[in-house]
Formats: structure tokens, C-alpha cells, sequence
């Protein structure tokens, strides 16, 4: 009975802690050609509530956002970042953590 | 005369500062360039210029803000040291506003292609009495267009641009009015190793620019050893780590058709830093 307990208390913490990772946002977006220039965009998305991180893949143009559990970004509120940070949002596909 | 030639030498180092967001953009020309929306950047930079016994350094401090993701505008607080053989002044020049509006831009994978229309002004607030003139006396004004095309390896950018002088006023020179003038430019930019956000990364830039003058007036004649054209081959280098950027270059004359007894450009320099915050 005890190990049933343990086993159960184990299990709700590995899938809290599952769950509690949040969402990636994978944002495929067009016209980054520096790094200097992308800093626009992770400005902008850093200073949005609930984001936690901001990376990028310049060679596939891929911005990687990662968000805290609980937080939504709509592909509206994404493609008005990139847009006031120059750039064209062509697409946003998003995974759990 | 000479005092005129002086104050029609004044202002040319004003060219050196293309306005608005340079980032990415050639060191001696402007490109389509803007910042992102709410951005703020902080640009100081040293140019120098030398023709015969004429040297001019000009120390600036320009701050930019981007009121949309495609518009600009910023003011330039520049101070002047010019010497004129055994005459030398230092001070505040004249304060410059510009605005840059990026009025296309076609974005692909890893690609940016853009244009945009600029304008600069020019204020009067520098001391023009000062010998040698450290400011031109007279409200002037800049007009600009700009493409520009940016990949991952590949730049090239050209520019054309029209500056309007005006007329200056006072007891000892009214009626004196420097020549309108154009330029032209024409810029290569080549990275040599692929970029990674975070990391250092550097851009090898080639321009090619070219000025044209018109002669100045004095009460509505026109004086002979003012106005002509230089070109010049200026190669520098961009280099950047996340937001921030150092640019350098210089300008070599090349080819030179300047009217009358004028001394020909020997070299012009500049160096940038430039935050984005």
C-alpha cells in the first residue's frame, strides 16, 4: 500500500511537472538576414508577458519562443510583433514542453 | 574670400551622417534600413575629413527612435573641431532632425528587399562667425531615396540624394548662398562567414560615391571656385554582436572635376557605435 502511494505521488509530480513546461512557438519568418537586425524581434517578444525565451535559426528563419504554462500567443498577437519589428510572419506552429 | 570659402566648406561633413536607424546600412551612404517599432538606438560617431590645409573632425551623438516598424526619426547634436592651417574652432554644429520612412520591402527566406525615402534638416544654431565657421549659417535640407537588398552572404544598396542649401543672411554676407547639391552612391556588402544570432559577426562593405555641386551665389552671380564633382571608392567593414555595432571606413578620392582653384579631397573617415536598446 505504501509503495502504491509513492508510486502515485511520483507519477502526479512527473506529469505536473510535464505539463507545467509550457509551449514552444516555432514562428517561420521571412527577411531575417543579420542577427543585428533580429534583436528587433527578440526585443519585442522578450517584453511580452509570459514569454520566457527567444532563439533563432537565421539559416531556416526560425524564431523559437518559448512561453510559460498557462500563456497563450495568438498567431494575430505573433505576426503584429514581427510585423513592428520589420519583418513578415509566414507561419506558426506550436509544441508542448 | 577666403572667409567665403571657408563658410561654402562648412557642411560637407554634414554629408557624412546618413540619418535614421544606419544599422546594416553602408557607412557612407544610407540604406532602406529603419528600427523596429518603440526601438530606441544611441549612434556615436568621429568623421574626418582632409582637403589641402582643411581638417575637420566632428564628434556626434544621434538617437533614433521608430515610431512603426517601417518609420524613423531621429536628431543628430554634433561638435566640430576645424582647422584651417595656424586656425582652429571647436563647438556645437549644426543640430540635425531626420526621419526615414521605409516605404516597400519584399521579405523571403533569409532575404530582405526594401526602399525607403529619408529627409534630413539641417538648423542654422552653429557659430558661423567662429574662424574657422563652425556651423553654415543657414537652414538647409536633404532629400533621399534608397534601396536596398540583404541576404545571409550578399548586400548591395544605392541611394540618390538631393541637398537644398539656403540663403544666408547677416550684414557681412547676405545673398550668399552655397550650390545645391546631388549624390549618388553605389555599395557591395559581403559576409564571409554565415551568421549565429549571439555570436560576432562581420560584413565587408565596398561604395562607391560620387558628389555633384552646383556653384555657389553671391547676390545672384555665381562664384568661380566653388561647386564641381568628386568621386570616391570607400571600403569599410560592419561589425556586430547581438545589438550592438561598430562601423568604420574610409573614403578615397578617385576622380575629381571640381570648378576653379579648390583643394581636392584628400581622405574622409568615419567610425560608429551604434546600440539598439
Amino acid at each position: 500500500m505504501k509503495k502504491l502511494i509513492l508510486l502515485t505521488a511520483a507519477s502526479l509530480f512527473w506529469s505536473a511537472t510535464l505539463f507545467a513546461a509550457g509551449t514552444q512557438y516555432n514562428l517561420r519568418v521571412d527577411g531575417l538576414a543579420c542577427p543585428f537586425c533580429a534583436y528587433g524581434i527578440e526585443k519585442k517578444l522578450i517584453k511580452t508577458e509570459g514569454v520566457e525565451s527567444v532563439t533563432f535559426d537565421l539559416e531556416k528563419g526560425l524564431v523559437l519562443v518559448k512561453a510559460k504554462e498557462g500563456m497563450t500567443l495568438t498567431e494575430a498577437q505573433l505576426k503584429q510583433l514581427v510585423d513592428d519589428a520589420g519583418f513578415t510572419l509566414r507561419s506558426v506552429s506550436e509544441q508542448a514542453l | 574670400m577666403k572667409s567665403f570659402q571657408l563658410f561654402l566648406a562648412v557642411g560637407t561633413l554634414s554629408l557624412f551622417w546618413c540619418g535614421v536607424a544606419s544599422a546594416h546600412d553602408p557607412v557612407f551612404s544610407p540604406g532602406p534600413h529603419v528600427l523596429y517599432k518603440e526601438g530606441v538606438e544611441v549612434h556615436v560617431g568621429a568623421h574626418s575629413e582632409k582637403a589641402g590645409q582643411e581638417k575637420e573632425t566632428e564628434l556626434g551623438l544621434e538617437l533614433t527612435y521608430g515610431l512603426t516598424g517601417d518609420w524613423a526619426a531621429g536628431i543628430e547634436l554634433p561638435y566640430a573641431s576645424v582647422e584651417d592651417g595656424a586656425d582652429k574652432s571647436n563647438g556645437i554644429g549644426d543640430l540635425r532632425l531626420f526621419t526615414k520612412y521605409r516605404f516597400w520591402r519584399k521579405d523571403s527566406l533569409g532575404r530582405q528587399e526594401s526602399a525607403a525615402v529619408l529627409l534630413n534638416v539641417m538648423s542654422a544654431n552653429g557659430d558661423d562667425q567662429a574662424n574657422p565657421p563652425l556651423g553654415s549659417g543657414t537652414t538647409d535640407a536633404l532629400l533621399g531615396f534608397t534601396y536596398g537588398y540583404e541576404s545571409l552572404t550578399w548586400y548591395r544598396w544605392t541611394s540618390i540624394r538631393y541637398r537644398h542649401n539656403g540663403e544666408k543672411s547677416g550684414e557681412d554676407s547676405s545673398g550668399l548662398r552655397r550650390g545645391d547639391r546631388w549624390l549618388v552612391d553605389l555599395a557591395l556588402g559581403y559576409r564571409p562567414t554565415f551568421p549565429v544570432y549571439l555570436k560576432p559577426d562581420t560584413v565587408w562593405i565596398l561604395e562607391l560615391n560620387g558628389e555633384k555641386g552646383q556653384r555657389a551665389e553671391l547676390n545672384g552671380s555665381t562664384l568661380a571656385n566653388t561647386g564641381g564633382s568628386e568621386w570616391f571608392i570607400s571600403p569599410g567593414i560592419f561589425w556586430t554582436q547581438r545589438n550592438f555595432a561598430v562601423k568604420a571606413g574610409v573614403q578615397l578620392p578617385i576622380a575629381s572635376d571640381l570648378n576653379g582653384n579648390q583643394a581636392e579631397s584628400d581622405y574622409r573617415a568615419k567610425l560608429e557605435f551604434e546600440w539598439h536598446l
